[in-house]
């Protein structure tokens, strides 16, 4: 990815693979960010999985404690197991699973706090196409006093269309700051 | 119920612990999940005298290839040696105790100490000492090597054990080895690990989840219900009533398993469900299958099983896990993948994205059950739910069936003949003062 040295302030323009990140733009997908996170959180997740693409590849590989003569191989690849490696067809399936009123690991459902930040973006080879990192803390609590606390980054990529919301999320990788899963299961999304 | 010691034998709790488990009236104390001087007691007399699963033989493939794991609460490191056999020791540096491996895995020529430099070679030996000649007036570093276990492998899953008066792991294993071979052996040149383990963390106690994959195929029209639904939405699981399944316990050892037999509704759901999230067409792959060669009916996709104590299998999902017990209360779930190494690429890519999808940490049948076994521990705190006897007295008393090519099986897949097995055995190894029973000459003796 360009990197940009220079401090920004917020009304300056940054410049990637020659496009502009204007301030406009920043805020436009920073906006679409928050509007995800709040259908999440919202449990709205039917209009969660309307935001993806068609051909959405959402990944989560696991993570390994390695030594400097392994540390290429800290993140799990492609073709060994993940926590997540999903396509349209399986997200819609677990959102399935949710609506059948029978998916004891979320009925009673969660209560989730999608927190996202340090926002960044690049311009791609595709004009209508960008690839924006993000780091997130995701609280969830359920039952009584059941507390999950997960923290990460996403790099996603993101897609202009003609909706409401703007863009469609069609690339989205999720690295959990964890090595051992600090929670009894992942029946919540990233 | 509590547990107090004897003031003379420093570990034998003075609590008949016959009253814990009944299996004439199969009834269960859940004392057995809660308390922790028996959970001491349980890493004492259950884990360090058992066989305990610790590797595929395809996770460390070459020389110096190794893998970080624990033996109950023990870390371990799993290596390659060069001669092509492996070793399994203790974590634990002989000086004071550091970890002498502080990764998870991948390729070592040494293991050295990060406290003062102790340096171990991958077979564990004491090779190298900082200032040995200068500061150690004589060191036999021979005397210093990190503590091995023993090892031993069955069609490549490698256990190993503390207990150096136990059986052979194929008789510890007994005639739970045909069972074993539905899944390691269904398929020409047998199996391989899909790369990564999957850890998490369930707070609830290891029986739980180790006597449901021994036993209780009884919970999946359940807790289970919402993935069968979502993959056929139009007809519902509905009362189970094609009981032509099985369930085996094994005459000695703790072992079980359960399936369905060929034609069975409920192998067809749990086919379709995994078909629906990865494309993986489980009747065509198990007409496939090699069970067909030794003569057996298909029944390795609705097949869980558990070696006791604490490695379980689920066929259906080509998952196998070990349950680490991290005190009474917790356990570290490390699950793999497991797929028929003649299986073409497309073919394991399948049943890579099955397995995640379905059985996994955040697999949509897996969710379901870390949810009932955090809130029955919860439960547990309490004084009188822990005094409160659980029912394990499904299929009590049901017949052997007389079928030869499943011996030792009752013919309901819906039962818990093989939970009372698995508790029966954690009694006899926690009754056992002296080990004597985990040793290798008494396993010749009667069934349990
Ligand atoms: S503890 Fe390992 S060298 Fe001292
Ligand atoms: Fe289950």
């Amino acid at each position: 990815m360009p990197q940009n040295n220079s401090l920004q302030s917020a009304t300056t323009d940054i410049v990637e693979m020659g496009r502009t990140i204007t301030p406009a733009l920043q805020q436009e997908i920073e906006q679409f960010l928050y509007h995800e996170a709040e259908l999440l959180d919202d449990r709205k997740i039917a209009e969660w999985v309307d935001l993806m693409a068609d051909d959405i590849h959402y990944f989560m590989p696991l993570r390994t404690t390695r030594g400097p003569r392994d540390r290429n191989l800290e993140l799990s690849g492609a073709h060994d197991i993940a926590y997540f490696d999903e396509s349209k067809a399986s997200l819609q399936l677990r959102l399935r699973k949710l609506q059948t009123g029978t998916a004891w690991a979320e009925e009673p459902p969660s209560r989730t706090r999608h927190l996202v930040t340090n926002v960044r973006i690049s311009t791609t080879a595709k004009a209508d196409e960008y690839e924006v990192k993000s780091a997130f803390l995701l609280y969830r609590n359920r039952s009584e006093r059941q507390t999950d606390i997960f923290a990460g980054e996403r790099t996603d990529g993101l897609r202009r269309v003609d909706m409401p919301a703007g863009f469609k999320i069609f690339k989205r990788l999720i690295l959990l700051d964890q090595a051992t899963l600090e929670a009894n299961n992942l029946s919540i999304f990233f | 119920m509590s547990v107090t010691k004897r003031n003379d034998a420093g570990a034998a709790p003075s609590v008949s612990l016959t009253d814990l488990f009944d299996e004439k009236s199969g009834t269960i104390s859940p004392a057995i999940y809660a308390d922790p001087q028996l959970y001491e007691l349980e890493l004492e007399r259950v884990f360090s005298r058992s066989w305990l699963f610790i590797a595929h033989e395809t996770h460390i493939p070459k020389a110096g290839d190794y893998l970080a794991t624990y033996m109950a609460e023990d870390p371990v490191i799993a290596v390659r040696q060069k001669d092509g056999g492996v070793k399994v020791f203790l974590n634990q540096c002989r000086h004071r105790g550091m970890k002498i491996c502080r990764t998870d895995g991948g390729n070592a020529k040494a293991f050295t100490c990060t406290y003062h430099g102790w340096a171990y070679d991958i077979g564990g030996n004491l090779v190298q000492v900082p200032l040995e000649q200068q500061s150690f007036a004589c060191l036999d570093k021979k005397q210093w090597g990190a503590r091995q276990a023993r090892v031993d492998s069955y069609k490549g899953l490698i256990f190993a054990t503390w207990n150096m008066d136990a059986p052979t792991l194929s008789d510890y294993l007994g005639d739970a080895k045909s069972y074993l071979d539905l899944i390691l052996d269904r398929s020409e040149g047998g199996t391989e690990a899909i790369g990564g383990i999957v850890k998490w963390v369930i707070p609830c106690n290891w029986k739980f989840a180790a006597e449901q994959f021994c036993s209780d195929m009884y919970h999946g029209a359940t807790s289970h219900m919402s993935p069968m639904m979502a993959a056929s939405p139009d007809t519902l699981p509905g009362d189970p009533t094609d009981f032509s399944g099985r369930q085996f316990r094994a005459s000695r050892g703790g072992h079980g398993t359960g399936f369905f037999v060929e034609g069975a509704e409920w192998l067809w759901r749990v086919g379709q469900a995994g078909e629906h999230v990865s494309g993986f067409d489980i009747a065509a792959a198990e007409q496939r299958t090699n069970l067909h060669r030794s003569g057996k009916r298909p029944v390795g996709f609705s097949q869980h099983m558990t070696v006791f104590p604490n490695f379980s299998i689920f066929a259906g999902a080509n998952t196998a896990r070990v349950w680490h017990p991290r005190g009474p209360g917790e356990i570290e779930v490390w699950a793999f993948g497991l797929v028929d190494k003649a299986a073409s690429d497309a073919e394991k890519e399948q049943m890579r994205l099955m397995t995640l999808r379905t059985f996994s940490a955040a697999g949509t049948w897996e969710q379901d059950d870390g949810e009932n076994w955090v809130e029955v521990q919860r439960v547990l705190r309490g004084h009188e739910a822990r005094r409160t006897l659980f029912n394990a007295q499904m299929g009590a008393g049901a017949p052997r069936g007389e079928d030869p090519t499943f011996p030792e099986t009752i013919t309901n897949a819906f039962a818990e003949e093989a939970a009372r097995g698995f508790y029966a055995h954690w009694q006899k190894l926690m009754t056992d003062v002296d080990g004597s029973f985990s040793k290798a000459g008494s396993y010749a003796d009667a069934a349990e």
